[in-house]
Parts: structure tokens; sequence; C-alpha cells
């Protein structure tokens, strides 16, 4: 069902402020969504004046300087700040896009960092992705072969075929394209989402794989395909610069004319 | 996680709008416009079989100020919704997902969609 406007206990409120204490010249104000479950309240934006000149170059930098000297409550997800493992994935300045490759130099005046979209909030900037990692499993992203694991043969792949997964394996799984979708916000329950159909297309496309098939005839769903509308928010957030929209729009495409 | 008190995080409220996705929804909503207006014309040319009287009351409204509003306003969501279901059509056949294609043609339809409307306009002054 779609709802438009926030729960009750969603909604924002104004949170605190965190003046400089540093007199520097170069501040930039970095508003942060806060949410704590020990309190019970509801979530809040906090405002942290951040001295910039003693400040990494991205987003993630910030973060962890106000953790280390303003505020050490604050929680987030982060592991290799290079954007490799997808961890630190958040909408920054309206968009999703990882942290850690984000400079803040891009953004012109206050800088809002909020959790993933429409996604059920752990703490602070943490959302709960329980959901698309069970319709990540549900696509078998693994593959699918006759073989038993006696053989001695690997299973080989002319370089051509290789080349059809460029563009597709490098997602990361950061979650960005799927909760940038509102088609995801609103049948996220049923609809697989940009990223997890891109991982399907991922599997459909192997030559390795024997299970081609079955494969596109589970996906071929009015729900789990099909609410896909190319609203095209999930390319527009790529931050590995791939296109979520294009793999969705393959599968449609082969079921169309297979 | 079991919590079912844990808060939504903010969507709609805080998503900047893509040019995509501001043309698609518009896309969605010029849509039922459309589908209510071709109702109204229907209606319309049925009150034709009622005489002529009936007929003046709706071409009395279509003259006035308003009236013209509405039919130009016609003109733009049927033009926009033409020229975004071409581009459709292009993406259900695989081309044109390139993220600067993509917007390249998102503004086409749209400046397109005006020129359509003045075209309709013109070619309506010249008949009438």
């Amino acid at each position: 069902m779609v709802q438009f406007n926030l729960p009750q206990n969603s909604k924002i409120e104004i949170g605190k402020h965190y003046q400089d204490k540093t007199n520097s010249k170069n501040i930039k104000k970095v508003n942060v969504y806060r949410w704590d479950p020990s309190t019970g309240q509801n979530p809040r934006v906090d405002t942290f004046e951040v001295d910039m000149d003693t400040c990494g170059p991205k987003v993630l930098d910030i973060l962890f300087k106000i953790k280390n000297e303003i505020d050490p409550s604050l929680t987030f997800r982060r592991s290799c700040a290079h954007g490799v493992c997808g961890s630190c994935a958040m909408n920054i300045d309206g968009v999703n896009t990882l942290a850690c490759i984000k400079s803040h130099t891009d953004i012109n005046g206050d800088l809002n960092v909020y959790p993933l979209p429409h996604l059920k909030v752990v703490k602070d900037l943490i959302g709960d992705l329980t959901t698309l990692y069970k319709q990540y499993e549900s696509i078998k992203p693994w593959l699918e072969t006759e073989q038993t694991g006696e053989e001695k043969a690997e299973l080989q792949q002319s370089q051509k075929d290789r080349e059809k997964l460029d563009g597709y394996y490098e997602c990361i799984l950061c979650a960005c394209c799927s909760t940038s979708c509102p088609s995801y916000w609103w049948n996220g329950d049923k609809y697989l989402g940009p990223a997890v159909l891109l991982q399907a297309y991922r599997w459909i496309q192997d030559s390795r794989d024997g299970d081609k098939k079955e494969r596109l005839r589970k996906v071929a769903d009015e729900l789990k395909l099909y609410r896909c509308h190319t609203i095209m928010n999930c390319t527009n957030s790529c931050p590995k610069g791939l296109n979520p929209a294009k793999a969705i729009s393959s599968i449609k495409k082969m079921l169309a004319t297979s | 996680m079991q919590n079912k008190n844990n808060p939504l995080s903010p969507h709609l409220q805080i998503y900047k709008w893509q040019i995509s996705s501001l043309l698609s929804i518009t896309h969605r909503i010029v849509g039922v416009i459309n589908i209510l207006a071709i109702t109204i014309i229907c209606f319309f040319s049925l009150s034709l079989l009622l005489g002529e009287e009936s007929y003046q009351i709706i071409n009395n409204f279509f003259k006035s100020f308003f009236g013209k509003f509405v039919l130009l306003g016609l003109c733009w969501t049927f033009s926009f919704h033409i020229l975004n279901e071409l581009r459709h059509l292009i993406w259900d056949l695989g081309y044109g997902f390139d993220l600067k294609v993509a917007k390249i043609t998102g503004v086409i339809v749209l400046i397109g969609s005006f020129i359509l409307t003045i075209l309709f306009y013109l070619i309506g002054k010249n008949i009438f």
C-alpha cells in the first residue's frame, strides 16, 4: 500500500545543535539523522558545526570527525572506506551514494545525511536490509550446474561470454539503487528491486549456468519484475556507475523474445 | 529485526528529484488526465445528438478564457504523453539507457511537448 507520509513514530523532530568550539573560519553545518532505540523517542536531526580545515575530503571523513571529536554515540556502518565494500551507503544531499567516495566539496551549503530511504532504522544511519538479502537469496546467486563436484575438468567460459558480465559483476550490493526506487518503496515486500534484478540478470547471462530457463521463469512475475517503470533513480544513484535499469529492461526483453 | 517500533527512514521527504523521476511521475499524472479528457470528449460528442442547444453550452465554455486554458492544457498533456511514450517504447527496445542519453531525451521530450502544443495551437488558429 502506498503511504506517502511517514508513520507517526517516524516523524522527524529538531535535534541538538553542536556549536563549533575551535573558532575556525571554515565551518560546514552537517545535519545528521539520529535515532536511538533505547530512548523510545522519535527520530531527530542533529546539526554539527564541523571545522573543515582539519577534515578529510570525503563525507565519511566528516562522520568520523564527528564521532571522534563531537559525539561518540553517532552510529554508521563502514568498512573499507574505498568504495569497494558498500557498507557506508546512505542518503547524502538527497541522493543515495557511498559516504566514502562522495566528496563533500561537491556539495554547496549545509550537508544533509540520512539513512537509506524507506527502511526500518536500526540506529542512526543504519537501515535494516534483511528483506533485500532474503530477496537476493531467492534468485539463487550461485552457479546451478549438472556437475556433481567429482569432475576433474573446469567449467570454461570464452572471453566473449565473459564480457557479457561486464557492467553487472561489479555490483557490490550496497542497496543504493533499490532504496532510491519509488516502486521499491511502495512494493518492497514483493518487487525485487533494481539491485536484486541486476544480480538476477548477471546469473541469467552467465554462459556456465545451466538453469537459465528456470531463472527467467521465476523472475517473470507482475510484481517481482514488472513493477519497474523505468524511473531510472537506480541508475542515477549507483555509486559504481552501473545501470540496473538497463539490466531489468534486458530481462524484460529476453522474456518478450523467448 | 523483530522490533516493529523502529521508525521508517524518510523517503519522498528527502529524496532529490531527478529529471528522470520527475518526467516519470508527470507521465503517470498526465496519463490519468488524458483518460478523463477522452471520456469528456466522448460525452461532448454524444451531446451533439441532443441538438444544437446542448452543443452551445459546451461551445460557450470552450470560448471562455478558462475553457481555452483547459483546451491548451490538454494539447500539452497529449503532446507530452505521446513524446514520452515514444521514449518508453525506445527503452523497451533496449536503447537509450545510458545516463547521459536518458537525460538528453528527457529534456527533448519536455521542450518538444511545448513546441507541439504551440503547433497545435497555431494549426487550430488557422482552421477556425
